[in-house]
């Protein structure tokens, strides 16, 4: 006589708070390009196109990154945002651009 | 690599650029998101460096967005660099050489007064190495070189 075994219920993922998924994806995207000066392939990276797709909840933790250190955020806070408060001649200038984004981010009354 | 580095920067090196020997190679600088390999070799520490079509990243006006050594070339000619046949360290000339993979170009080295190389390696470190112990699967080869009166 075949006894009908119950399929394992599949294991409920653990939830990721929206920080902890970010942190994850920002090791892995650092991680496979820590090496590399092209700033298309950076910016095409999977796991920083799936951070921009957060959308705006990670801005708060990019702008909390931008005032330790000038990062590559600037990258990605305009497609977040739909804006960009860079001044053209601070095109490509990592510090300039963070300060403005921190500036920016003030004016709008965020918190981070 | 040079005294004081902790093992884990030295660790992550040494597995991307096999070639890096430890006694003749150091970590010069700390890893920075400000600049890359291209802006270091320019001897620009504040703009990161890319011939992409984006107001974003920095590139020599009127230097063609093309991800292409002649563009590269393009771009260093704008700070006095011309063409030279190879890597040997002249005393007062100063040199760069471009690494490409399968033609695409990958990285930037500048030569030192004391005939070795430095390189930021992306948004890692900064070293000092010999020439070739960067070429590998990481970077490819050195592909061009540049030279100029040292400034």
């Amino acid at each position: 006589m075949t006894i009908a075994r119950e399929k394992p219920k599949p294991e409920k993922p653990i939830e990721e708070s929206v920080e902890q998924r970010f942190r994850r994806l920002e090791s892995q995207w650092m991680e496979d390009t820590r090496f590399l000066s092209s700033s298309t392939q950076i910016k095409q990276h999977p796991a920083f196109l799936e951070i921009i797709s957060l959308g705006d909840v990670v801005v708060p933790l990019m702008l909390r990154d931008l005032e330790e250190n000038p990062r590559l955020w600037v990258w990605a806070l305009p497609k977040i945002t739909g804006e960009n408060p860079v001044p053209a001649a601070d095109q490509g200038n990592i510090g300039k651009m963070s300060t403005a984004w921190l500036q920016w981010g003030k004016a709008k009354g965020l918190q981070w | 690599m040079g005294q004081g580095q902790g093992a884990s920067v030295v660790n992550h090196l040494f597995e991307a650029f096999p070639k890096l020997i430890a006694n003749r190679s150091e970590v010069t600088s700390p890893a920075s998101e400000k600049y890359n390999c291209i802006a270091w070799a320019a001897g620009d520490t504040q703009r990161w460096w890319w011939p992409e079509a984006s107001e974003d990243i920095f590139w020599p006006t009127q230097i063609p967005s093309e991800v292409t050594i002649e563009s590269f070339a393009e771009a260093f000619s704008t700070l006095g660099y011309v063409q030279c046949a190879d890597a040997d360290f002249v005393d007062g000339i100063e040199k760069v050489a471009f690494f490409a993979k399968h033609a695409n170009p990958t990285h930037a080295a500048r030569q030192l007064p004391n005939g070795k190389w430095t390189s930021k390696l992306g948004v890692s470190e900064d070293i000092e190495h010999e020439l070739r112990d960067l070429e590998g699967e990481a970077y490819g080869v050195v592909v061009s070189l540049m030279m100029r009166p040292t400034p």
